[in-house]
């Protein structure tokens, strides 16, 4: 081959720089990460994952959820808003006319730090909230964008690229309920109506009801229990995969993807 | 064989067609150099320099750097370095360090750094006059009450902020000391440091 020596350098090159871009950098940046620290907080992040929870990453890949389940919240924007702590004592009416007058939703930190300033002058004491937006927070899948850290220990990440089903990046935050994970993957249409989703029956075993029906036997709402004198109890897979899924909490705030947590009272 | 080739060639029949020397438009060559550097200019504003740490919306390590929450001491020092780099630094410059024939050094000084914040307190209160040793160096100047128009969170802030960065570790100052002071001392006539010296730390 003529310049076969050229053909083959120039496609080394070419490759080789790819791989260094793709492999060699992320792997420098990120390949020795950590657990991070949670904002204004001793804690840190993500909690390292049960047996059960690590197990469950196997049965997840194994049934195929990443092909209609992502693990990917995105965030579009993050806002700023501003929020009263307390009027003061030297002039709460004017306090609460200055709040009426300001926006104090919505904004950027240049016009959120504006906005504190001219309350903090008025005598009143206010805080700013960190708040990401976008339209899967919007639906309620996240509080914040997934970042690397989320990852940690997921080996291999189970990113996701369709979705059929809802991203499950915070499911563990959002649906904490063990037996309703269980009954959803034994008969997803008994909990979400009109749901997309296929049974998962194998992953559990129908049984005759003993002497005393099993601790873990599942709690069907009405007009789904299996038929009198049955029970239906979770195998080792199904209680793994509810562990990993249980166990993904993108709820902390971080360093790389900053939020204000709303706590809400009891 | 590649000689033969290469007589066959020069000697040439002559049929063979050949391109001539064919240049780009100009046209072309600006709008692709164009095309690349908006191109740069865009990959440079949202990869973040490439920093494992930003995520867009985020555009830079020091956007981020605003948008982390802050409370408690972190809130106060960050209010310390706002109002210091607006109020202060004009004179005592940016890193404390101070400027010849304006102000003293504040990093390092006995005054800043000392057990007790009541002398250094009353310098923004009610200014200071006069002949003036900060680290076996003497200052001759006038400080005008430059803290007497904060308000007590900030001041303390501010006292706060120059009492631990630049290498001074002292303790902070809350805004209640600040009032306690400002009731004590605020509004009388600028101080000398023999003044300042007869008060207890």
């Amino acid at each position: 081959m003529k310049n076969g020596f050229s053909v083959f350098i120039a496609a080394f090159i070419a490759l080789g720089l790819s791989w260094c871009g793709f492999v060699l950098g992320s792997a420098k940046q990120l390949g020795t990460a950590k657990q991070a620290a949670v904002l204004n907080s001793s804690d840190t992040y993500p909690i390292q994952p049960t047996g059960d929870a690590t197990l469950g990453l196997q049965v997840y890949r194994a049934n195929g959820c990443a092909a209609c389940h992502t693990e990917q919240v995105r965030q579009d924007n993050v806002v700023c808003d501003v929020v009263l702590t307390g009027a003061g004592k030297r002039n709460p009416a004017a306090v609460t006319n200055l709040i009426s007058t300001l926006k104090l939703t919505g904004l950027t930190k240049d016009e959120a730090d504006a906005a504190s300033d001219q309350i903090t002058a008025a005598g009143g004491s206010v805080e700013t909230h960190i708040v990401p937006v976008g339209v899967d927070i919007a639906r309620g899948w996240g509080l914040r964008q997934s970042v690397a850290a989320d990852f940690l220990y997921n080996d291999p990440v189970q990113l996701g690229s369709l979705r059929a089903g809802p991203d499950l990046a915070n499911v563990g935050a959002r649906l904490p309920d063990i037996n309703w994970q269980l009954v959803h993957l034994y008969a997803p249409q008994a909990l979400v109506k009109n749901s997309a989703m296929p049974p998962f029956r194998f992953l559990f075993e129908v049984r005759k009801l003993g002497d005393a029906p099993s601790p873990d036997a599942l709690q069907f709402p009405q007009g789904f229990a299996p038929p009198a004198g049955c029970e239906v109890v979770p195998t080792p897979e199904a209680k793994q995969l509810v562990a990993y899924l249980l166990s993904l909490k993108a709820d902390a705030p971080l360093y790389e993807a900053p939020f204000t947590p709303v706590t809400t009272k009891p | 064989m590649n000689d033969e080739i290469k007589s066959s060639c020069s000697t040439g029949t002559g049929g063979e067609p050949e391109t001539t020397r064919s240049t780009v438009p100009m046209g072309i060559v600006v709008l692709t150099f164009a095309l690349l550097f908006l191109g740069g200019v865009y990959f440079d504003h949202h990869s973040g320099w490439f920093n494992a740490k930003v995520y867009s919306p985020y555009v830079s390590a020091e956007q981020l750097e605003l948008y982390q929450p802050k409370s408690g001491a972190a809130a106060a020092l960050a209010q310390g370095k706002k109002v210091y780099e607006t109020v202060c630094g004009i004179c005592h410059g940016p890193d404390g360090m101070g400027k010849p024939g304006q102000a003293p050094p504040l990093a390092g000084s006995e005054w800043v750094n000392a057990a007790g914040f009541h002398r250094l307190a009353q310098i923004p209160l009610d200014g200071l006059n006069g002949d003036f040793q900060v680290e076996g160096k003497d200052w001759n100047l006038n400080m005008a009450p430059m803290g007497a128009a904060l308000s007590d969170s900030d001041l303390a802030a501010v006292l706060t902020y120059i009492r631990s960065s630049w290498g001074n570790k002292a303790g902070p100052v809350t805004a209640d000391d600040v009032k306690a002071i400002r009731a004590a001392v605020g509004g009388h006539p600028a101080v000398s440091a023999a003044q300042l010296s007869s008060i207890p730390e």
